[in-house]
């Protein structure tokens, strides 16, 4: 499989450190954003993901508007929406915004892994 | 509506929500009510259908005197005539024959039988003169030269002119009365006298043909109480009556006796130049058969209505308590329920807020182990490298069941929002249980799943559906107390609905208690235990979600409870 760019978008730095580090174990190139401007001003630069992981609760601006944003300008690239938040209407809401899925935390590495492999082939 | 009165109105229906909210005394209401309604209805019946008797009654006594009053005053001026045309033939035989042929035998004779011819009552005529002495008689006896000097009525008719005896017998044996005038000897100054004797039956002819249908006896009584004529009710003619007290002259005298425990309406008039006083009997209306159906109809009247103002107000009293007591264990149950969902939305905020707080943290612990694996994994053994993939695995393990614990705190916070999804009942049932085997299993109650594999899912709402068995189940444990099963089973009649039945084999409960079971507020935990509101709720949010439940328990033998739910639910 060829390489598949990831942009982990998560306030928890440590978390997004070590996750990062792990999806690079198997396979997967990575960059981290600790917040949602962040993410959209990597996703300007010349970096572009084929999927993003997106925490939904940050510190500046909500995953779902770093979702749409996404959406509007790079309809290409998939969004995983990976939270800690459990409101009851987030995956609808989520999904209705164009996520390719809604996984919450604490989530199994490989669970994952495969995920993102489903977000990537959806448009391979 | 005066002030007063609604005050008093208000007073009233103030302790009556006092005592409802307070002790829930409907039965009291009911009663205070009742008597109410009671009061308002009959009050204005009883008093209305005594005043119209009463008037009415009233209305007919005095309708009944003047009719009297007229029958009366009638059959006084009918005999005065009568009396006066026979006077007049009298009279008139009198003044028409010259004194001469008063004194001829034959003459005389002749004018009885013609008399007699016209008017069959008299008995005899006789010419008697100034000094007493009878000097010509025509009739069946022989009374010439009869001496009446000294007889009372003799004086009377020389200065009356005119006389009418009272009836008697005298020697003749029947009972008749006399009719006499004086006339003047031409060129003697001297009186005699034309004596007639006419047979009472004439008399009581005359007199029966009076009696109408509008009274039951009339008769005629001299001044000193003995009867003139036959009386259908005091006796025979001669016999003595007793009248209460003699009438007024020149008027109808009216009053009111009783015989034989009837009351009987009596006129009473005097006859003009008679020695008769005139009576009229009549059974009062008011005791007579009319009077009493008219009495009994009223009677049926009243009872029928009353009867049917029980009804009324049985039927009202019933409605209005039961609107009442409806209304206000809605009003409870609403209160009791948003408080309910308030609390629950509190303690939901607050577990979605732990559970994100604690998610972030664990996921951090998580990829860290799980770093920690991956790179073990590429590393060459070393010494305790087993021994700390191991203690990574317990690492991996604590962040498994943490979790599972925030998930199911967040679960439940997500039945603070109502939204419709496709649910897999099943799996909904395995969640339930995982927040109640502690439990269960501290209490030795065991849990029998028998599911339908192929149970359609169904659209419905989570949150609800969830707090739906939760209730049902706990309130199973709750009976079952120490060491019991619970059997859950799952069904599909048919693609449109699914069955869930949860049976225990608790105590079970009798048919009164199964009839109040969902009745809000209603618990058979000991008090301070249950609010009563579970099963309410539960049997709410059923309907709601647009199934229903039933239930099905038998003392001694166990409870089991079957929620329907739509495949398909549509919200109206």
């Amino acid at each position: 499989m060829e390489n598949i760019k990831l942009l982990i978008v998560d306030d928890e730095e440590e978390f997004a450190a070590t996750l990062a580090e792990r999806l690079e174990l198997r396979g997967f190139s990575s960059k981290s954003a600790s917040c949602g401007n962040n993410a959209l001003e990597v996703l300007a630069s010349n970096f572009s993901p084929d999927v993003v992981l997106l925490d939904l609760k940050m510190p500046d601006i909500s995953g779902f508007e770093v979702l749409i944003e996404i959406k509007e300008k790079y309809p290409s690239i998939e969004v995983i929406m990976l939270t800690g938040h459990g409101a009851a209407t987030g995956g609808k809401d989520s999904k209705e915004r164009g996520a390719f899925d809604y996984i919450m935390k604490p989530v199994d590495i490989n669970e994952l892994a495969g995920k993102i492999k489903a977000a990537y082939l959806k448009n391979a | 509506m005066t002030t007063t009165f609604k005050k008093k109105l208000t007073h009233f229906l103030s302790i009556a929500f006092f005592l409802m909210d307070k002790s829930r005394s409907y039965r009291r209401f009911r009663l205070m009510f009742s008597g109410v309604m009671f009061v308002i209805i009959f009050a204005p019946l009883v008093i209305v259908t005594g005043l119209s008797s009463f008037e009415y009654r009233e209305l007919l006594l005095k309708e009944e005197r003047s009719q009297l009053y007229w029958n009366a005053e009638g059959a006084q001026k009918t005999i005065e005539a009568f009396m006066a045309k026979l006077t007049s033939v009298v009279r008139f035989v009198s003044k028409d024959r010259g004194c001469d042929d008063l004194l001829d035998q034959y003459v005389v004779s002749k004018l009885l039988v013609n008399l007699k011819e016209e008017y069959p009552g008299f008995v005899d005529l006789g010419v008697i003169d100034h000094n007493g002495i009878q000097q010509v008689y025509a009739g069946p006896f022989r009374l010439e030269g009869y001496d009446y000097s000294d007889q009372d009525w003799f004086s009377k008719v020389l200065a009356r002119e005119i006389y009418i005896s009272e009836v008697y017998m005298g020697f003749r044996e029947i009972p008749h009365f006399v009719i006499a005038v004086s006339f003047k000897i031409p060129d003697k100054e001297e009186y005699w006298i034309l004596r007639a004797s006419i047979d009472y039956e004439k008399l009581q002819k005359y007199i029966s043909t009076i009696n109408t249908k509008a009274s039951q006896d009339i008769f005629l009584v001299n001044h000193d109480g003995v009867l003139q004529t036959r009386s259908n009710m005091f006796g025979e003619v001669l016999e003595k009556y007793n009248m209460p007290s003699k009438p007024e002259k020149g008027k109808i005298t009216i009053n009111v006796s009783k015989l034989d425990s009837v009351s009987y309406l009596k006129a009473y008039a005097y006859i003009k130049n008679t020695p008769w006083i005139m009576a009229i009997v009549k059974e009062q209306y008011i005791y007579g058969d009319e009077w009493s159906s008219f009495q009994f109809r009223r009677r049926l009247i009243f009872i029928g209505c009353s009867l049917l103002a029980l009804v009324v107000i049985y039927q009202l009293v019933n409605f209005v308590t039961d609107r009442l007591r409806e209304s206000n264990e809605k009003r409870d149950l609403l209160m009791v329920e948003a408080e309910h969902s308030n609390k629950l939305a509190s303690v939901g905020r607050l577990a979605a807020g732990v559970a994100h707080e604690i998610n972030n943290p664990l996921a951090i612990i998580d990829q860290k182990a799980g770093l920690m694996t991956d790179l073990f994994g590429l590393t060459e053994d070393f010494k305790h490298k087993e021994k700390l993939v191991k203690s990574i695995d317990g690492i991996h393990n604590a962040v498994e069941r943490c979790k599972v614990i925030t998930h199911r705190l967040l679960g439940f916070a997500r039945r603070m929002d109502v939204v419709y999804e496709r649910i897999d009942i099943n799996a909904l049932l395995q969640e339930v249980l995982g927040f109640l085997e502690q439990e269960a299993l501290f209490n030795h109650i065991y849990f029998e799943l028998v599911f339908d594999e192929n149970l359609p899912m169904i659209f419905s709402d989570r949150g609800q559906l969830q707090q739906v068995f939760l209730n049902i189940i706990n309130n199973g444990i709750d009976a079952i107390g120490n060491d019991g099963e619970i059997v859950l089973t799952t069904s599909s009649k048919d693609n449109a609905t699914i069955d869930v039945s949860i049976c225990d084999n608790g105590p079970g409960m009798n048919s009164e208690i199964i009839k109040r079971i969902f009745d809000p507020f209603f618990s058979t935990k000991e008090a301070g235990k249950g609010t009563g509101l579970g099963l309410s709720i539960t049997y709410g949010l059923v309907k709601k979600l647009g199934g229903h439940i039933s239930v099905d328990s038998e003392v001694g033998q166990g409870t089991t409870f079957t929620v329907s739910l739509p495949v398909n639910f549509t919200q109206d």
